[in-house]
């Protein structure tokens, strides 16, 4: 009998015991759980935040020999000669630096007066957005030549022509923003006139930045709506996302946009203080620098462009960053 | 020994916390030797003649005091059982009708019901504290509404809300009614005067803001101060077409044909040439009528600004210091095109403008081209500590003065 009660209670120790020992490796599982989805969250939102994945290559705020920038508004980087050109407003000249961003040389001519945007050819022709004198002005280096880029065939709209900021395809055609009649006109490298893109949507306001990716596809934005327009390469309209709302990763005050190899599409909001980065649908990827003055960090971003190699540069005041994404599987 | 399931822990909890809670119901509730009303009123007396007044609030009147007074303690004047900005909605339901407008009538937002409304009684309706006019005019000065020579006889009557709703609206200005349509209820523009007064011109459904000032005005009609000097003249076909109101030029055109070198002050690094909603982008910003404003703004500077730069009107309205020159746009920026960052009209100097704040950078933390911010290697200028456009720290810094704005640069 007393063997029995024994055995017994053998029996429920042991049971104990292993119930003892399940529950710890329960509580070892859940807190081993827990440990990961933690780490995983913020893995995600440390990707969002923009603190991985993303280096700053290089900052240009200029040295004693080229002097600081004053306001520079827009810049190109040459894939054939792999120089970077800088159209430093200001100053009234384009800047170019080599491929590792060292200085090289300015240009300046009585012809330009405030360059704000600039694009560079294949023949290595430039072609500049003269604000100060609201025209396009067409320079050969080469054959010495600055002079106004003529338009021929343009059909005139109800206003004036003032273009806005400027953009070139792999075909060497020209994309310019007719500020005033709110559409974008397409010409070949000589001036003739292509095609123009518009959009009758009521709540539009007019283009403020215009790219072109690989495809012939045409990016452009509407700041004060805060939309983004994608058109195929005959300047239909393929999609249109965003609007300006007041909240985290949503476009507060967008300034420029620029697209990548994968069609991502990269925004400056100079409020965020940021980058951010959507697909060609408008959802919202991640976002790359947050505000502030540090390396790395925008405070004022104003102008965005991203070469073949993915390189991210960046008109933040009065100095230029380049990142480079680090992501994997994205390149 | 038997194993209890966590499911019976749970049932027990649940019923403990039933059994606490309803303990503690049950004291919330604990009988009072009298009723509230009578109880309430042994001591103040002076509430009892409030209830003969001709409206009384409700509470009151069924003597309802613990509704909005705790007769035990609380940590809030006048013993009230929650804030001001709840306690009203605690039965005034906060998403009811005329509370659902986008433009809230600050008070209304802030839960400051008490401004216009007496919380026991009055003799006017609606609970307020004065009549109509009187307590609209405690907040909204009469010298900025009703000091000029004519003056609107519904304004002069102090009767607001003729026109606007004094709790929200979807209309600037907590209009009742969208400006097109909201004269014409009174005005309904049909007649041998109103025609010749507007030389013929058929004007009815348009905004009558534009030439009218609603309030008052040293013009005859209550017409607006500045005339655009065409209209003034009445040579109205400079711009329309005989008998019409179509424009005889489509777009900047219309304008720039008189105003020749105002389309130059838009060739600038930084230009403000961007269309807008209206097909004459000049109109996005400008009357060309008349106004109150300077330079016939179609509405008060900051209005016009905050039009398209909605969320710096949010961000500003939500910091808890501002600047004191906030609404003045033009005081600092320059609205058509600039060559400075930001539009600013003088650049890094436009902060010591007009003596506005000349002795910053001399004896204070040097700026300048010679003093580098070593974070972003700029050289520093008013903005690099202060942001202008509003902070949550005082002096509109960008970080907190005591622990790490200097800490920014200066290394400890």
């Amino acid at each position: 009998m007393s063997s029995d009660i024994e055995s017994g209670d053998r029996m429920m120790r042991n049971k104990m015991e292993a119930r003892g020992k399940r529950a710890i490796a329960k509580i070892f599982f859940y807190c081993l759980l827990s440990v990961t989805c933690l780490l995983l969250f913020f893995a995600v939102v440390s990707f969002a935040e923009g603190k991985i994945g993303v280096k700053t290559v290089a900052i240009i705020t200029g040295d004693e020999i080229m002097g600081r920038f004053n306001q520079p508004s827009g810049l190109f980087f040459d894939e054939v000669k792999k120089r970077l050109y800088v159209a430093d407003s200001g100053n009234g000249r384009l800047v170019s630096f080599d491929s590792e961003f060292k200085y090289l040389a300015e240009l300046t001519d009585e012809g330009m007066k405030l360059p704000t945007t600039l694009v560079r050819n294949k023949e290595g022709q430039f072609f500049i957005l003269d604000s100060g004198k609201a025209e396009v002005i067409f320079i050969d280096l080469e054959k010495k030549i600055v002079k106004s880029f003529p338009l021929t065939g343009v059909p005139s709209g109800k206003e004036q022509f003032i273009p806005g900021r400027i953009a070139i395809d792999k075909g060497n055609r020209l994309y310019m923003i007719d500020k005033l009649n709110r559409r974008i006109i397409v010409v070949e490298p000589t001036g003739e006139f292509v095609r123009e893109i518009s959009v009758k949507e009521k709540d539009f306001f007019g283009f403020t930045d215009v790219k072109v990716d690989e495809s012939g596809n045409v990016y452009a934005m509407d700041a004060i709506a805060g939309s983004v327009y994608i058109f195929d390469d005959k300047g239909v309209i393929v999609s249109r996302f965003g609007k300006r709302e007041n909240r985290k990763y949503a476009l507060r005050f967008p300034t420029s946009l620029a697209v990548d190899k994968n069609g991502l599409i990269y925004i400056t909001d100079q409020h965020a203080g940021r980058i951010l980065v959507f697909d060609k649908k408008g959802v919202f990827q991640y976002a790359i620098s947050k505000p502030g003055a540090k390396e790395g960090e925008l405070s004022s971003p104003s102008y965005i462009f991203i070469d073949n190699e993915r390189r991210i540069y960046v008109i933040d005041g009065n100095r230029i960053q380049i990142f480079q994404e680090e992501k994997e599987g994205n390149g | 020994m038997k194993e209890m399931k966590p499911s019976r822990h749970l049932v027990g909890i649940v019923i403990g916390l039933a059994v606490f809670f309803g303990l503690e119901h049950e004291t919330g509730n604990a009988k009072t030797v009298k009723d509230t009303k009578s109880l309430c009123l042994e001591c103040h007396s002076k509430i009892a003649e409030l209830t003969n007044r001709v409206t009384v609030h409700r509470p009151v009147r069924d003597g309802q005091c613990t509704v909005c007074h705790n007769p035990h303690a609380s940590k809030r004047a006048s013993l009230l059982a929650d804030d001001d900005s709840n306690l009203c909605y605690n039965c005034h339901d906060r998403g009811g009708k005329g509370f659902t407008g986008t433009v809230v009538h600050k008070p209304v937002g802030e839960g400051k019901c008490l401004s216009c409304h007496d919380a026991h009684s009055s003799d006017r309706k609606g609970l307020l504290k004065k009549a109509e006019g009187d307590g609209c005019f405690s907040c909204h000065p009469k010298e900025g509404i009703i000091a000029k020579k004519n003056i609107h006889p519904e304004v002069k009557k102090g009767r607001c809300t003729v026109c606007h709703n004094p709790h929200s609206s979807d209309l600037n200005g907590l209009l009742i009614k969208d400006k097109k349509s909201l004269c014409a209820g009174c005005h309904p523009g049909a007649g041998e005067i109103f025609t010749k007064a507007h030389l013929g011109y058929k004007v009815s459904g348009t905004d009558c803001f534009g030439c009218h000032s609603p309030h008052s005005s040293d013009r005859k009609g209550l017409l607006k101060t500045t005339l655009h000097k065409p209209f003034g003249e009445n040579q109205c076909t400079s711009c329309h077409s005989a008998g019409s109101t179509a424009v005889v030029k489509s777009g900047i055109s219309l304008c720039t044909e008189c105003h020749q070198t105002s389309l130059a002050g838009f060739n600038k690094i930084n230009s403000h040439l961007i269309v807008g909603s209206n097909d004459n982008l000049c109109i996005t910003c400008h009357n060309p009528h008349a106004s109150d404003e300077k330079h016939l703004f179609k509405d008060k500077e900051d209005r016009v600004c905050y039009g398209c730069h909605s969320d710096t009107k949010e961000y500003t309205a939500g910091s808890n210091h501002k600047h004191s020159k906030l609404g003045i746009c033009s005081g600092c920026h320059t609205a058509h095109g600039s060559n400075s960052q930001f539009f600013l009209t003088k650049g890094t100097d436009t902060c010591a403008m007009e003596n506005c704040h000349s002795t910053q950078g001399k004896f204070t933390h040097p700026i300048g081209e010679k003093i580098i911010d070593p974070r972003s290697k700029m050289p520093m200028n008013c903005s690099t500590c202060h942001n202008p456009m509003g902070s949550p720290e005082d002096a509109l810094l960008r970080f907190e003065k005591d622990t790490e704005l200097c800490i920014q640069c200066h290394q400890i």
